[in-house]
């Protein structure tokens, strides 16, 4: 049984439609991240989720009961806010209590699942403490305590992490992740922040304009994305893309600047209807490197001359901005190729992770 | 599906709705229905008692015609517009000046704005005082030795609605300064810091950037000091009681002698209503840009 | 503020000036205040020959104590300190009410929106600016019909309904700076539309409560028309008993007495004034300058 079903669900605000009909099954225990660009309904699905914005259509099941028209309060969820809306006039321990106290647990009772939460996320000795005297860090934590005090059925996190500093980021990040590895508890996540939604997510839901456009495991999504959307959302520093014609089913060619090059293909069966057709052609920066001299030999790489514009040392790597015909490729290479800006130099185009799109629909072929 | 909902959830779905409901009902009745009510006496011959005798327009006919009432109009335009505007320049003077790092600034602030704190009745009887001629500020100065000196405006019924001006403006003036000194403090100091390293000089700055920015400010203590205006009864009661003879009533002292003590309740309705209506001209384009603003 | 660094002469005579225009004004804002002052502590013969702004030569709170308890206001000689205390009478449950209600309705208006609970809202933005004169009548009619024509009742609904719009606006414009996650997070704790408002919204509530009690009272207090139209002989405030004693004359003017009685009749907000107007000025301001 799902531990969350949303079916066919609508809403819109007067004329406009924020969500065009969304579907997803959430399994127990599963962390799904939405993930979409701002405006895209992702805030409004987890509202709609949590009973604080009705829907226009669909229904939606939690635990297999239909909570459709339930109040927030009787959905057995819990929610973790972007502002964390923890209550300034209580202290830590008044506010994780206070969901247990409005559910009339008797106060022994509380008091010891207090003592539990506040174990689990190192609140202990910041008990007595308002909201206004924490650092953002300790916010954090207190708004996952207020959550995980209830116990609920399912926890909803809206952009949690987005008010805090890079670094306290990546560490929360590591604890959210514990956290749910320990509990083994349903977590429905949205965030814009596409390395979380990578790095947190069992499953992942890309939507853009109150549609669903994706819902896979994240290493389905970065490989093999469904429309150029997706594709150019999913990944940092995003995917390059390239109009190329289908040659042969294992040959592309590119002209740009009235200049032809020519690129092997993998995935040629797939790509038989279009021969002799233009497709996009998506390839990832890290697909474009330095020549690498154990791949030389195999027959889906191929190296070009390309020529640097810019480049950017990440430590581990480095990024390069290359002009390509009328194009600007980006590629990673490794910090020892040592590149100089205006000088064409030899870039090795890995192609088997390459992905066509279809030109007219964008669509993955 | 809402109808299989328990009812307690009903009941606190509807809650915001209960709670609202009887400040609905007195708005709708107290203000929207009063002024109905008063609308419709105004048609009739209504005297010391409401008789729904329509008369049409024969009050607001009389009324046009009544020489204390043009009077009363043209003393609210005087009184309003110098009111209005002396108060406005004082007030962006003041907070100006006070805004220059100011020792003392909250003792000074505090100096300024405690006549807001007194009623208009307390304003008036005070400044009856210092405007009488034969004991206030006229004799005070011929005390000094200017024999000649001359200010006896609340005896001159050419001039007394000036008198009216002075002691609004005391009471009001250091409100209107606090407000814009609050929009001066909500003026984005980088926008000043980078027009300054612009090379603009203060007054420039002043000028170009900050006043333009407390439009909001001007436009609030505009509405309010209409309205201060255009309600002002008890002032003139206090300050003149309305004389000499009636050269310094305000239409508010009309209404309240024609509906209250004169007997001339239709007459008196018809006043209110064209307060009313005065009050419209300046509202009706406030609110519209106001709830304009919001929806944005 | 300005940043300026270099103070040269010409800048620091600015500043002199600066700071006279500031000190004269506030001269003139102490005007009035000083001369009722001095006044009040002079007899009435001391008032007529001498010049106002002399100090008295024999100082003397005779005045102040016949203003309080044996000066003629109109029909009876008993001082202001009855009207002062049916002030009170007046102020007290008028300022709780409509504080009161002005909180509930600022907490629907602000988090508990529905369909047209903003229309709501622009009505009564309205009637914040109404010239009371237009309702002036119809009230009086009412209050008859009520049986509350005269009484000290009738006058605090008066001033229930006519504050109410101030107050809902106060409260509304303060809670929509709450942030609305702070409902959410409690409804989904399991609060409801009370419990939320009482453990939540209420004790965020301090600042405004400060501000709209302080206007409340100020406006009631100063009150002068609802007073004389709508309260009888043995309720009548003190701003109309003060307004009646100025204008009594049996036999000679006591000024003295009279601007006693109007420093007297001043005090109470004067003094709310200069204890809580920081208080008041910055929320007023705010709310105000935000768009009342």
């Amino acid at each position: 049984m799902a531990a969350l079903t949303i079916e066919n669900v609508k809403k819109s605000y007067g004329s406009t439609q924020v969500l065009k009909g969304i579907n997803i099954d959430i399994e127990k225990g599963e962390f799904l991240v939405l993930i979409g660009p701002s405006g895209c309904g992702k805030s409004t699905m987890m509202n709609s989720i949590a009973g604080l914005e009705t829907i226009t259509e669909g229904r939606i099941l939690i635990g297999g009961e239909d909570v459709t028209h339930a109040n927030p309060k009787d959905r057995d969820i819990a929610m973790v806010f972007q502002s964390y809306a923890l209550y300034p006039n209580m202290t830590v321990r008044q506010n994780i209590s206070f969901g247990l106290e409005v559910r009339k647990m008797p106060k022994a009772e509380r008091e010891i699942q207090v003592d539990k939460v506040a174990k689990l996320l190192q609140l202990e000795l910041l008990l007595d403490r308002k909201p206004a005297q924490l650092s953002g860090g300790q916010r954090q934590r207190v708004a996952m305590g207020r959550a995980i005090a209830r116990e609920p059925k399912i926890y909803l996190f809206d952009e949690p992490l987005s008010n805090l500093d890079a670094k306290l980021r990546v560490e929360m990040r590591a604890e959210i992740k514990k956290l749910h590895q320990r509990l083994g508890t349903t977590i429905v996540y949205v965030t814009h922040d596409q390395v979380e939604a990578m790095t947190l997510a069992d499953r992942i839901a890309v939507m853009r304009d109150g549609t669903l456009q994706q819902l896979a495991t994240p290493q389905e999504i970065y490989d093999r994305p469904v429309n150029v959307f997706v594709a150019g959302f999913m990944g940092s520093p995003p995917m390059n893309f390239i109009t190329a014609k289908i040659e042969s089913e294992t040959l592309l060619s590119i002209e740009t600047k009235g200049e032809t090059y020519h690129l092997p293909i993998t995935q040629g069966k797939a790509l038989a209807s279009y021969i002799g057709k233009e497709v996009t052609l998506g390839i990832r920066p890290e697909m474009i490197t330095e020549p690498l001299a154990h791949k030389a030999a195999l027959d889906y790489v191929k190296v070009l001359n390309l020529t640097p514009l810019l480049t950017e040392a990440m430590g581990a790597d480095t990024m390069v901005l290359t002009q390509f015909g009328d194009m600007e490729l980006k590629c990673r290479v490794n910090p020892s190729y040592l590149v100089e800006v205006n000088k064409p130099c030899e870039f090795m185009f890995d192609m088997s992770k390459a992905v066509f799109f279809d030109p007219e629909t964008e669509e993955l072929i | 599906m809402a109808n299989k909902r328990p009812f307690t959830d009903m009941l606190a779905d509807s809650m915001p709705k209960l709670v609202l409901a009887p400040s609905f009902v007195i708005m709708m009745v107290c203000i929207y229905g009063y002024i109905l009510w008063t609308a419709a006496l105004s048609f009739t011959k209504s005297r010391m008692l409401p008789q729904w005798d329509f008369v049409g327009f024969d009050q607001y006919t009389k009324l046009m015609a009544n020489d204390r009432w043009a009077v009363s109009s043209q003393n609210l335009i005087i009184f309003g517009g110098m009111f209005i505007l002396i108060c406005l320049v004082i007030g962006i003077t003041m907070a100006i000046l006070l805004d220059q790092k100011i020792r003392q600034e909250g003792f000074l602030r505090t100096i300024y704005l405690y006549p807001m704190a007194i009623s208009f009745i307390v304003t008036g009887t005070a400044w009856k005082w210092l405007l009488n001629p034969s004991m206030g500020i006229q004799q005070i100065v011929r005390d000094w030795g200017y024999t000649d000196f001359t200010f006896d405006w609340l005896v001159n019924s050419e001039m007394v609605v000036f008198c009216l001006v002075i002691a609004a403006v005391w009471q009001s003036s250091g409100f209107v300064m606090a407000l814009f000194l609050a929009g001066l403090r909500g003026v984005d100091q980088e926008m000043i810091k980078a027009a300054q390293l612009d090379g603009a000089s203060l007054p420039t700055v002043y000028r170009r950037i900050i006043l333009p920015s407390l439009k909001p400010v001007f436009f609030s203590a505009f509405v309010i000091l209409s309205h201060i205006a255009i309600k002002s009864f008890d002032l003139v009661t206090a300050l003149t009681g309305g004389g000499p003879g009636y050269s310094s009533d305000l239409p508010a002292n009309f209404m309240y002698a024609h509906a209250f003590t004169r007997s001339q309740m239709g007459l008196g309705a018809a006043s209110g209503m064209m307060m009313l209506g005065g009050v419209l001209a300046i509202l009706i384009p406030y609110l519209y840009s106001e709830l304009r603003g919001k929806k944005q | 503020m300005i940043y300026t660094q270099k103070t040269s002469p010409i800048q620091k005579l600015l500043r002199v000036a600066l700071y006279a225009v500031l000190i004269f004004m506030a001269a003139i804002y102490l005007l009035p205040l000083v001369v009722m002052i001095l006044n009040s502590l002079k007899d009435v013969e001391e008032i007529r020959s001498g010049n106002l702004l002399a100090l008295p030569q024999d100082p003397s709170l005779a005045a102040w104590s016949k203003a309080w308890s044996s000066a003629c206001t109109g029909s009876t000689c008993d001082g202001i300190a009855p009207f002062f205390f049916n002030s009170f009478k007046i102020v007290i449950p008028a300022v709780i009410i409509s504080t009161l209600l002005g909180a509930m309705n600022g907490y629907v208006l602000a988090m508990w929106r529905f369909k047209g609970s903003e229309l709501f809202f622009g009505l009564l933005l309205f009637g914040c600016f109404i010239p009371f004169q237009v309702v002036l009548i119809p009230m009086a009619m009412t209050l008859g019909w009520l049986g509350l024509a005269s009484s000290a009742s009738g006058l605090i609904l008066v001033h229930v309904i006519y504050g109410m719009a101030f107050t809902t606006l106060f409260f509304r414009n303060y809670y929509v700076g709450l942030p609305r996650e702070l409902i959410s997070a409690a409804k989904i704790d399991g609060a409801g539309f009370f419990l939320i408002f009482w453990r939540i919204v209420l004790p965020l509530s301090p600042p405004i409560i400060v501000v709209t009690v302080i206007w409340q009272f100020t406006q009631v207090w100063n009150d002068f028309l609802f007073g004389v139209v709508f309260s009888g002989v043995d309720n009548l405030p003190v701003t109309v008993a003060l307004n009646n004693l100025v204008n009594t004359s049996f036999g000679g003017k006591e000024y003295n007495v009279d601007m006693a009685a109007a420093l007297l009749a001043a005090l109470p907000t004067i003094l709310v004034y200069v204890f809580a107007g920081k208080y008041f000025v910055r929320g007023l301001s705010a709310g105000a300058v935000k768009g009342a």
